[in-house]
């Protein structure tokens, strides 16, 4: 918000500035910067050292640069002048305080600078023949931008006398407040690798870094793209960041500049690095803290977490359209449209509200589990809800249940022709929320795959941003519904009740069959053809169920319950089989060169060939299209062959730690991750989640 | 085993429509500046009058583009008279048939921000001889070269090559002085070329202000 009010103020500023600028550029004493020159002391010994220093005030929303200006811009300098009866060599060079980051076109111009005050804090040794008074006389040089650049000269002057030391206690309490802003030398490690783009900076030292510390990579020279997003990982010693290099850029013996570290609560603080190049130090890059990351911290990661919320919005809108949502939906609207045939339209909103409330309820209920599995293990991995065996039965049975009320061989409460009433009966909210939560529950197999992106960023983010981004996804999954039940036009548009209600409801039976097929076939990876055959016996065990409870009575009714109860219960208990107990093959394709492991992609480099890792699973939908539109193809496959790329499968349809380190290592929330190691090279591309043949293939030839 | 794989793709296949989608909304696009030794890319722009023109148009000529906003003080530096820096090099440019385009960036209401009429004003009242002011207040010939300042040159071969990209000179100031003391890196560059060398400094770290992108 800070930056918000300032860049208004800036606006109304360039505003009123704009009209008279013509004129104040000539006139002297309209500059944009109050310019002196100040010192510690006032009055001097010959031949001792003493801090003066360069003193500036801004107008708002001007900025004045650091030593290196970034893309645009010019640092300021102090030029000795007629008048003064000092050598140049009598005043050393600016010591520059920390600079914050002066973005000027999103993603294309980034400065490197100061607004509002700035202080250049410099040495002055006396000389030793120096008496009477000590003059200096001297230009201040520096250019000064708002929306527009002016550069400005000031002359600035001091007269210090020679022969006791007196304090300027004033000007030495400012000074001594900026030096305490200069970067200070970094007493740890850094480390470039450059292997590969983007570059990674690791930094590490003793004590760590304060936790939640967000830090920049201001470069002393132009090796690396300013505007470019540093995305942050980190680890107990340390923080790893990732540079984008410019288009010329290489790093020479060393890649120096500065780090400013921005840590929640605390003044920001700066270091003087000097990165050797070399592997990324240990202990630095085990977390994703995958947000833009700098000096605006906060800001910007208030925009990038509305950014993830908003990604996370609309796939909750397109889930919607998923095979397992749909045919629930459907039957919402089909009760909605008897509801407003039936003149019970006034009811819609409240039962709006409820669904949206069941959906938001079932979706924190998932983002608080999520929170709770990274709170056990230290870290979540997305569709994780799609390793536990138990679960995938039961997500199964339940997809089967469904499909069987789909196709009318049971009703829940009231006929599908009667829902109107059944809406407007005191049950109506209560089944209106639990529809919300059932389309929740019935999304969930679809939810994994759908939102890598961002929950992979959002997974290092504290709770409060991973709720968001969830209640986000919920609330675009509830929106088409909610929009429908308060805008009275929409229902008059939607088509007359009818026998078509029952046949569409009918048809959708099969999107939930299939779902459940595929569930099945999951869970065979899991826990083997045996737990298969117990789901396919709890799904005997519903059938029986709706049979027997068709009849009505006590007895009928307690024996639907408990089969029921055997039908979700035993396939869940023989599914739960310890992980490894399982050999099934896993699918593979089949110029598959072997299973990963550390080892054998070390082994594989060490023999000079590329290396193509694909972690995936069985039950990840994305790894599946991968297959089909790229990995499988026979281009791909060719050029694969003709490259001598050693391909590799990390299969993380069951729980891996090693594969779930290697994730977590690259900063991934889960499968699909694809890794391309150049022959070579030691660090991987990390490849986006959607492959296409043509990215493939031009990385394998190394276009 | 095989049945699992048929059902696989059965699953993958409902799913495939729905996630390319949402891929398509995550994935992001790359877009690299680009590089001197590379094809330079390709690009048609509005002259200051009112032609449209294609680097294409210039094959088998040396092409110098020019980025440039009248307001900006090194821009002024440049075209300050005497020396007229900037006005030599355009007509030295022309008498050796290299087609100089200026190009203007900055965004309507910014400074520097031209229509045709006033292009054409600010040649004549300058003294200037490029061979086309290009209008590109839509930022997009400035960002596709990832032109950071004004001034900021781009020197592309006949044959299309990205030779040189950078500063005009070795000096980043604005102070008029400063030209004489600088080395003129596009003279330099527009020389080797000559002489049939490889370009001695191919990049070098524009200086000036910031473009004034919309």
């Amino acid at each position: 918000m800070i930056r918000f009010h300032r860049a208004m103020l800036a606006a109304l500023a360039g505003l009123f500035l704009w009209a008279p600028m013509a004129a104040a550029q000539a006139a002297p004493d309209a500059r944009r910067a109050e310019a002196e020159l100040i010192s510690e002391r006032a009055g001097v010994l010959p031949g001792e050292t003493i801090f003066v220093a360069l003193k500036m005030t801004l107008d708002p929303g001007w900025h004045v640069y650091w030593r290196n200006a970034g893309d645009a811009g010019l640092p300021p300098e102090l030029i000795l002048d007629e008048g003064s009866n000092i050598p140049e060599e009598a005043l050393g060079e600016f010591m520059w305080p920390l600079p914050k980051l002066l973005p000027v076109v999103e993603g294309e111009i980034m400065d490197y600078g100061y607004d509002d005050e700035a202080v250049f804090v410099l040495p002055l040794t006396v000389p030793e023949t120096a008496s009477g008074q000590v003059r200096i006389n001297a230009v201040a040089d520096y250019l000064i931008c708002e929306s527009i650049c002016i550069p400005e000269t000031a002359d600035v002057s001091l007269v210090l006398t020679v022969g006791e030391p007196i304090e300027n206690v004033a000007s030495g309490e400012i000074i001594g407040e900026w030096i305490a802003k200069v970067p200070g030398p970094f007493e740890g490690e850094a480390r470039i690798s450059d292997a590969a783009a983007p570059w990674t900076l690791s930094v590490a030292k003793a004590d760590g870094f304060p936790e939640g510390a967000r830090v920049r990579f201001f470069p002393s020279n132009h090796e690396i793209s300013h505007p470019a997003d540093q995305p942050q990982r980190y680890g107990p010693d340390g923080v790893s960041l990732s540079l984008t290099p410019d288009r010329s850029g290489k790093v020479g013996e060393t890649l120096d500049g500065i780090i400013r570290v921005d840590a929640p609560g605390a003044e920001p603080v700066g270091y003087e690095i000097r990165a050797a190049r070399g592997d990324v130090l240990a202990g630095t890059a085990e977390t994703a803290l995958a947000e833009p990351v700098g000096a605006e911290a906060a800001v910007l990661g208030w925009r990038g977490l509305l950014g993830l919320a908003g990604l996370a919005f609309i796939g909750g809108v397109i889930l919607n359209l998923m095979p397992c949502v749909l045919p629930v939906l459907s039957m919402k609207a089909i009760g909605m449209v008897s509801a407003a045939a039936s003149g019970h339209a006034n009811e819609l909103k409240s039962h709006g509200l409820w669904y949206t409330a069941g959906v938001l309820v079932s979706f924190a209920a998932l983002g608080f589990a999520i929170l709770a599995v990274r709170q056990a293990t230290g870290f979540a991995t997305l569709g994780f809800q799609l390793q536990h065996a138990p679960t995938v039965a039961v997500l199964a049975l339940i997809m089967f249940g469904v499909g069987l009320w789909l196709m009318g061989f049971f009703e829940l409460g009231t006929s599908i022709q009667n829902t109107g009433s059944g809406l407007a009966s005191r049950n109506g909210a209560t089944g209106a929320f639990f529809t919300g939560v059932l389309a929740a529950v019935v999304g969930a197999p679809c939810v994994g795959p759908f939102l890598g992106a961002a929950l992979g960023a959002v997974m290092g983010q504290p709770a409060v941003a991973v709720i968001a981004v969830f209640l986000a996804m919920g609330f675009g999954m509830a929106l088409p519904f909610l929009i429908l039940s308060f805008v009275p036009g929409l229902q008059r548009v939607l088509p007359k009740p009818g026998k078509w209600m029952d046949t569409l409801k009918q048809a959708f039976a099969f999107p939930m069959f299939l779902t459940a097929a595929w569930l099945l076939s999951v869970l065979a990876d899991l826990a083997g053809a045996g737990a298969v055959g117990w789901a396919l016996v709890g799904a005997t065990a519903l059938g029986f169920a709706v049979w027997v409870a068709r009849g009505g009575g006590n007895v009928r009714r307690g024996l639907a319950i408990a089969a029921l109860a055997v039908g979700f219960g035993l396939p869940a208990v023989q599914a739960n089989v310890p992980p490894g107990a399982v050999t099934g093959e896993a699918a593979v394709p089949s110029y598959a060169e072997g299973a990963w492991s550390p080892a054998q992609v070390d082994a594989l480099l060490a023999e000079g060939r590329p290396v193509f890792v694909d972690f995936t699973a069985s039950w990840c939908a994305s790894c599946q299209v991968n297959k089909l539109t790229t990995l499988n193809t026979a281009k791909v496959k060719s050029a694969f062959e003709a490259a001598d790329v050693a391909f590799l499968v990390a299969d993380f349809t069951r729980k891996d730690p090693a594969i779930a380190e290697e994730l977590k290592r690259r900063g991934r929330a889960g499968v699909p991750m694809y890794l391309w190691y150049p022959a070579g090279s030691r660090e991987p591309q990390v490849l986006p989640e959607l492959l296409n043949q043509e990215l493939v293939i031009g990385l394998v030839e190394g276009r | 085993m095989q049945i699992t794989r048929r059902h696989l793709s059965l699953a993958a296949g409902m799913t495939a429509a729905v996630a390319l989608t949402a891929g398509a909304l995550i994935a992001s696009t790359a877009q690299a500046a680009p590089a001197t030794g590379a094809q330079a890319p390709a690009f048609t722009g509005l002259t200051s009058g009112g032609d449209t023109i294609s680097l294409a148009d210039f094959a088998g000529k040396t092409v110098v583009l020019e980025w440039t906003n009248d307001g900006c003080p090194f821009v002024k530096k440049h075209y300050a008279t005497p020396p007229s820096n900037m006005q030599t090099l355009q007509k030295t440019a022309a008498a050796d048939d290299i087609v100089w385009i200026s190009v203007i960036s900055s965004a309507e209401g910014e400074q520097g921000y031209a229509d045709g009429a006033r292009a054409d004003e600010l040649t004549a009242s300058r003294g200037a001889a490029p061979a086309h002011v290009v209008l590109d207040a839509e930022g997009t010939i400035g960002k596709l070269y990832g032109a950071k300042t004004t001034p900021h040159m781009y020197i592309i071969t006949p044959e299309g090559e990205l030779v040189y990209d950078g500063a005009i000179d070795s000096k980043p100031s604005a102070k008029v002085d400063d030209i004489a003391k600088a080395t003129n890196y596009v003279t330099a560059a527009l020389g080797d070329l000559e002489a049939g060398r490889a370009v001695a400094t191919p990049t070098s770290k524009p200086y000036g202000c910031a473009v004034k992108y919309k």
